[in-house]
């Protein structure tokens, strides 16, 4: 395959970008409110991993809408705080936290995954679905994660696992960004970012297909624009790419839980 | 040793030959590399059947989720005496209200078609129903729903019964939403001014359309109808009438065309949806093997296959109303293009999956949803319009996406039951019901396979009804003709089948010979 090199943009620029980006409605209209492959279903199987029990103090990260933190709140009895980097985003999930009358158990923060606004050893248990691989410094916000939760805390993370030297050129640049994809590493990587940090990996599940299922949805959405006259670039045949390194096993979906050692 | 398959479940269906209740058995078991389900029976007379019922065990055994708490009637007609299959209907323990009523009008037809459940053709020993009759069965209907979503007339071919506009005025001037003609299409062919008065009452066609081969014309239907199918397309585009294309498919014959079928329609400016069903081996048919039969499954596959850009299997969801092995849904947005099924822009399993789903994310949208993967839906109408419209606020999607999906083409796939792969735990939750003359609802695939419909006729008639049988290869040397066409026991009287005990014009139906009831000693 030949291998172009997109641009690379300097890392504070992605990461605004990239939050940007899933705070705009082209987002929300590419992802349809599914802003991490596996849907509820996976946040779900993950709280069940994490053993998430009622009254724990979770915080979830790049939290989004706030889909997450509502459904550990209902169906786990959690306490959530969550946190994101694109201000619009968040003013959107504290509005329905009120509008559904759940301030008391969720609560939204603006803040940088690299710099949680948190102090030490607060939570019991952080997750952070799909967004790891979209932080530009790694390794301090794999610390970061290290530092909120209590000693004897669980980490939990969904994310994408690619193997970069495989990516196709087209993918990088700020679409890649958007489409989670240019900067997400093996699995072996995010183990040793955690376990650098303090973390000790537990749980490590493939869930390649539930990739492969969001990027279908995106596609279809896509095709849906398109049939309504809406000019979606070259955003089809990015979908095509993106399907063709899950189907070879260069990209797939992870979910990893790891532990902070109690003292 | 070990068995070669999966004992499934123990239920009860009919002997195919003389009708009577009998034990059955669910299994599933490996052919040709996967999974596939066969039902099971012995009746102590005619020996053991068996038949594939669905040809994908997983997708047979996930469906068990789409399975939505029935809705009781405002009454029923008949109480329990001998149990399922025996008292239609409806009784009480039937598990669901009626979602499609289909009043049959006549058993005359201006076709002979080599397969028609209804055994029905150019035949002078039938009979037709009156306006009054008619006006009584609505009314049955009207009782038993308050406001029925739909109602189907059907045949025999109906619009060669002389009143049938005054049938379908009789059914606009009751609370019924939408009136749909199953027709062949003869008549709109011919009868330009009959188009235009069917648009003017609002009725849905539901048109048969089995393919595009010659072959598949001559038989299926015994002639070659291209010509007038294209021309009955037309007049219905012409007067503005939304159009349904209904194809019986069987294997070997029309199943290379289901593709062609579906994309035929989604071009075509009168056609809103495709039905396909696998024939159903009822009345008159082509000879067939059980165990190779046509399912639910196998169709979706076929459209997959045909279609590949277009279709996967799993973009067909089953349908929670009545039993979800028994009908398979989706819905197209499509500019005769390209096509993007519905369930890839709204995740489905949020919404109806009923045993698995701790929250529903929009009771509303979960509400229309169920109204459209429902036996009562057909696009244009203005009640399945509106259910699309409130639908498609369950796609995030900008308003210009969402209005495509007001104007969704539909697919259905229906696996019909027959005397060979009855199964009553399906059947009591049917929610296609028959409106019979004497003013009973009776589940449709009853109707066609325990002895129902001939019992109707021949009350309806005066003239002696035999039960026919499937043209199953492996009864053939049980059978021979029936008057119509069709397969009886080789044993049967003309005027009366082994085991219904006659003599007041209401045979005896489906007698049990379960060992329900019994002691060993």
């Amino acid at each position: 395959m030949t291998q172009r090199t997109g641009p690379t943009p300097p890392p504070e620029e992605v990461k605004s970008c990239c939050a940007a980006a899933y705070s705009s409605d082209a987002a929300t209209a590419i992802l349809g409110g599914h802003y991490h492959p596996g849907g509820t279903a996976l946040t779900r199987r993950l709280a069940d991993r994490l053993a998430l029990r009622a009254g724990e103090r979770v915080l979830d990260v790049a939290a989004g809408p706030g889909t997450t933190a509502f459904l550990l709140a209902d169906e786990y009895g959690a306490s959530v705080d969550g946190v994101d980097l694109g201000a619009a985003t968040v003013a959107k999930a504290r509005a329905s936290a009120e509008a559904t009358g759940t301030c008391d158990s969720v609560r939204f923060h603006l803040g940088d995954a690299e710099r949680l606004p948190f102090d030490d050893a607060g939570f019991d248990v952080l997750v952070c679905e799909c967004a790891f691989c979209t932080f530009p410094d790694k390794a301090t916000a794999a610390r970061e994660f290290a530092r909120v939760p209590r000693p004897g805390g669980r980490v939990g993370i969904t994310d994408i696992t690619l193997q970069p030297e495989r990516l196709d050129g087209r993918l990088r640049g700020l679409t890649g960004w958007i489409a989670c994809l240019a900067d997400a590493r093996p699995v072996d990587d995010y183990r040793e970012l955690l376990a650098d940090a303090g973390l000790h990996a537990r749980v490590v599940e493939r869930h390649d297909g539930a990739l492969a299922t969001m990027i279908d949805q995106i596609e279809a959405r896509l095709r849906a624009f398109r049939i309504a006259h809406v000019d979606v670039g070259t955003a089809l045949e990015l979908t095509a790419l993106a399907r063709d390194a899950v189907a070879r096993g260069d990209a797939g979906y992870v979910l990893l839980t790891a532990d902070k050692p109690a003292p | 040793m070990d068995r070669e398959e999966v004992f499934w479940e123990y239920t009860k269906s009919i002997c195919p030959v003389c009708k009577v209740v009998v034990d059955a058995q669910v299994n599933i078991r490996s052919v040709d590399g996967r999974g596939k389900v066969y039902l099971r029976k012995r009746c102590r007379r005619h020996g053991e059947f068996e038949a594939l019922v669905y040809g994908d065990a997983r997708a047979y055994l996930d469906s068990a989720r789409f399975n939505k708490p029935g809705t009781i009637p405002l009454a029923f007609q008949t109480e329990v005496a001998e149990g399922c299959p025996s008292d239609c209907g409806l009784c009480p323990e039937h598990k669901q209200h009626a979602c499609l009523g289909i009043i049959e009008v006549n058993t005359a037809c201006n076709l002979d078609c080599p397969i028609c459940f209804a055994d029905s053709g150019h035949q002078d020993d039938g009979y037709a129903i009156t306006l009054e009759q008619c006006e009584r069965m609505l009314d049955t209907y009207v009782a038993v729903e308050s406001e029925p979503e739909v109602v189907m007339f059907s045949g025999g071919e109906p619009t060669i019964h002389r009143n049938i506009l005054d049938f379908v005025d009789a059914a606009r001037a009751r609370p019924i939403r939408s009136v749909v003609l199953n027709t062949n299409g003869i008549r709109l062919a011919a009868d330009r001014g009959f188009a235009r008065a069917l648009a003017d009452r609002d009725v849905t066609v539901y048109l048969q359309f089995d393919g595009f081969d010659e072959r598949t014309h001559r038989q299926i239907r015994g002639a070659d109808l291209r010509e007038r199918k294209r021309q009955a397309l037309d007049a219905c585009a012409e007067a503005g009438l939304t159009v349904m294309l209904a194809a019986a498919i069987e294997r070997g014959l029309n199943d290379h065309e289901v593709g062609e079928i579906i994309r035929f329609g989604i071009g075509h400016p009168a056609v809103r949806g495709a039905v396909l069903q696998p024939v159903t081996h009822a009345g008159r048919h082509v000879e067939f093997d059980p165990l190779r039969r046509l399912t639910n499954s196998d169709v979706i596959e076929l459209v997959a296959d045909q279609l590949p850009d277009w279709f996967r299997a799993s973009d067909f969801f089953p349908v929670p109303c009545c039993f979800p092995t028994c009908r398979s849904v989706t819905y197209v947005i499509t500019d005769g293009e390209d096509v993007v099924p519905i369930p890839r822009l709204i995740d489905l399993d949020d919404y109806l999956d009923y045993v698995t789903n701790r929250v529903v994310p929009d009771p509303e949208i979960r509400g229309a949803l169920e109204k459209l993967w429902s036996a009562s839906a057909f696009p244009g109408t203005p009640a399945t319009d509106a259910q699309l419209e409130r639908a498609a606020c369950g796609i995030d999607a900008p308003q210009v996406v969402r209005d495509l999906a007001e104007g969704a083409f539909m697919i259905v796939v229906q696996d019909f039951q027959d005397p060979y792969t009855l199964n009553v735990k399906q059947l009591m939750k049917c929610c296609v019901e028959e409106i019979t003359p004497d003013g009973r609802l009776i589940p449709f695939c009853a109707y066609n396979s325990v002895g129902y419909r001939e019992q109707v006729r021949q009350q309806m008639s005066g003239v002696p009804v035999a039960d026919v049988v499937p043209n199953a290869t492996p009864l053939r040397p049980l059978l021979r003709d029936s008057p119509y066409g069709s397969r009886i026991s080789a044993d049967a009287e003309d005027s009366e089948a082994p085991g219904n005990g006659g003599g007041d014009g209401r045979r005896r139906i489906a007698p049990d010979a379960t060992n329900v009831g019994r002691r060993v000693r």
